[in-house]
């Protein structure tokens, strides 16, 4: 009898506990009705691609976004779907959008193949991270969220700037070599090397990328390090930030023998405006190359646009 | 009339978890991120079994049929798995302290997982997407197949397998795997790496009925096979020499039960991830609610098992909705307390364990 007690007490757990499950939320039937194109409910998976949503001006429109979703930074107070390898389908589903805007690395295929499987609209898009891919992707989403109008705006203006880009960068006297730390502590340091977002940036902002036989992210090593001899390092914000700030950046080993160590030549910027190619990458390079180029100040080149 | 009174005992043990377990797959179905209640589950159930009822939504049937079920019959299937090799193992090697993983199989398949993760994107371009699907799972496989092989023919002497051998093999093989993963680890990019983090931890939610269809048998049909080894491993308790004279084959035994939980565990990791803690608790709790006859205990803990991860299953995925836990995490936070709580009131009891 006392087996039977066990059980009938982990069976009324068991129901206690279904009914503790998150809040039934009340399905609004979206087969019966086509939704309103201007009112589509949005999931944005991929911080680039929010961007992207909100320059349109649909960021209301966004009911839940992933973690990398930090620009503007109200996406963050949206329920979120989780980062990376951590998304999953029914959780996406649960949110009730009308359709799923995703960037294709930001979610495992087999979750895709879910959500279709759902009859949920998603739309995964390949970010090649260069420019001709961003505005290829603003063009696209501004058809799919009935923006296309605001679409080619924010084309215009992306190419503006770049525009200005190029005749900053015409006015340059010097190209100097340039480094990119992606930092997780000091116990966690890689070099950024080609083939990554890194390396068309900083060619963009007129700087000479300062390691040519480095593929992908490597460790970083003093050796490396000193080796690179960059004039500048960049780091992302938090990359910085996770270091404890310049002075503790000045420590990293083979640091003071660099060029950017010695001057204290230490960058920080937002990740996803640095790594994103979203619609501000022209403005990121423009204030990029500002900070590398004092030659620019002079010209004030940068006001005049 | 003991034997027979035991008989009525077990079945009566069983049935209560049998119902259990069905109860809580139920309860599963029915809770998740997206509220499908139980009117719309037994309409969904009934109108893909052919029967002529109400309208249901393509939306909630999807989720039902092509996401939870497939996770839930996948949880169920390798907490059955690692329950029961867990329980056999523990049997066969008379220590309480072993667990699936124990002879090689988590870090065998550990290590072709992370090889495929690292490497696998450039493989990728020789191989169709559908066979790349089916590389971390095949892959995952043999490297649990191949670590308990060669543990166990470490353990191979002249006469007999000497189990102490084994276990030592095994804890060998683990430590080496384990070092030649970071040696794969050091050259992973990121995404490599969270991936590998991910599936260490273990995660049901990859689980579709095209894999299943495949991986199911081999999780299953091991698992079922070695309930039909208890009441060799009950003369066994008695010591390896005692069951020879009892006409017992014990070497046959040994390779049997090290084989079948082998590929039981293996294919349970392959296609789960490496979830730890059900194989080396599940059996210890029922042991100590029930005794130690292998008749009952082997069947329980495959129940038990699937029970444990269904459970977890189910709190991975309602507990940060619309997001999930790692299922890994689950267990062990579920099980380690339950199982030192029931230690600790064992020795008050002084119970042998």
């Amino acid at each position: 009898m006392k087996h039977i007690n066990l059980f009938s007490i982990s069976a009324a757990c068991l129901l206690l506990f279904s009914q503790c499950g998150p809040a039934n939320t009340t399905s609004k039937s979206t087969e019966n009705s086509t939704p309103d194109k201007e009112a589509l409910k949005i999931v944005s998976i991929g911080g680039t691609l929010s961007e992207i949503v909100c320059a349109l001006g649909s960021c209301d429109q966004v009911i839940a976004a992933d973690k990398t979703s930090t620009r503007p930074k109200s996406l963050q107070t949206l329920p979120s779907v989780g980062y990376r390898t951590g998304i999953k389908a029914e959780g996406v589903v649960s949110l009730d959008a009308d359709i799923v805007l995703a960037e294709e690395d930001h979610i495992n295929a087999e979750v895709v193949t879910q959500l279709q499987s759902t009859a949920l609209p998603i739309h995964v898009f390949k970010h090649e991270l260069n420019v001709a891919s961003t505005k290829k992707i603003i063009a696209e989403i501004g058809k799919i969220i009935n923006k296309e109008q605001a679409a080619k705006e924010l084309v215009a203006t992306l190419e503006k700037d770049l525009l200005s880009l190029d005749s900053m960068i015409s006015l340059t006297t010097t190209k100097p070599r340039m480094l990119f730390v992606y930092a997780r502590g000091l116990g966690s340091l890689s070099i950024c090397g080609k083939n990554t977002f890194a390396e068309e940036l900083i060619k963009m902002a007129g700087a000479q990328f300062a390691v040519d036989e480095i593929f992908d992210y490597k460790p970083l090593t003093p050796e490396a390090l000193v080796a690179a001899n960059p004039d500048y390092i960049l780091f992302f914000d938090s990359g910085l930030e996770s270091l404890g700030g310049i002075e503790a950046a000045l420590q990293i080993q083979g640091m003071m023998q660099t060029t950017a160590g010695e001057k204290e030549q230490i960058l920080a910027m937002d990740g996803l405006w640095l790594s994103g190619f979203g619609p501000g990458v022209g403005k990121a390079a423009i204030q990029l190359a500002t900070s590398i180029h004092p030659e620019l100040a002079a010209h004030n080149v940068a006001e005049s646009n | 009339m003991k034997a027979k009174r035991n008989l009525t005992t077990n079945s009566a043990i069983l049935g209560s978890l049998v119902a259990l377990l069905v109860c809580t797959m139920f309860i599963s179905l029915r809770v998740g991120a997206l509220g499908i209640s139980v009117g719309q589950i037994v309409n969904i159930l009934l109108h893909n079994l052919g029967f002529d009822v109400a309208e249901v939504s393509a939306r909630d049937s999807a989720v039902l049929l092509s996401i939870r079920l497939p996770r839930l019959v996948l949880g169920v299937a390798v907490g059955g798995a690692l329950g029961i090799s867990g329980a056999a193992l523990q049997g066969l090697f008379r220590n309480p302290l072993v667990e699936p993983g124990i002879i090689g199989v988590s870090n065998g398949a550990a290590l072709m997982a992370v090889v495929v993760l690292v490497f696998g994107p450039s493989l990728a371009l020789f191989l169709t997407p559908n066979l790349t699907t089916w590389l971390l799972p095949v892959a995952a496989f043999s490297g649990s197949l191949a670590a308990t092989y060669i543990a166990y023919q470490f353990s191979k002497g002249a006469y007999q397998t000497d189990v102490t051998i084994l276990i030592l093999a095994g804890v060998a093989i683990t430590a080496l795997c384990a070092a030649l993963m970071g040696i794969v680890i050091f050259h992973s990019n990121e995404t490599a790496l969270r991936s590998f983090t991910f599936w260490s931890m273990g995660d049901l939610s990859g689980a579709s009925w095209d894999k299943i269809g495949f991986a199911i048998w081999l999780i299953v049909l091991p698992a079922v096979t070695l309930i039909g080894q208890s009441q060799s491993l009950n003369a066994m308790a008695l010591g390896e020499s005692e069951a020879r004279h009892l006409g017992v084959e014990v070497e046959k035994i040994k390779h049997r039960i090290i084989l079948l939980s082998a590929l039981a565990v293996g294919a349970s990791v392959a296609m789960a991830g490496a979830i730890g803690f059900i194989g080396l608790v599940v059996p210890h709790i029922l042991r100590m609610a029930f005794g130690p006859d292998h008749k009952l205990i082997l069947p329980a803990s495959a129940i038990g098992g699937a029970i444990l991860l269904t459970v977890a299953d189910m709190i991975a995925r309602t507990i940060v909705a619309p997001t999930e836990l790692p299922i890994g995490i689950i267990t062990a936070l579920m099980g380690t307390p339950f199982f030192i709580w029931m230690l600790a009131s064992a020795r008050k009891k002084r119970i042998q364990i």
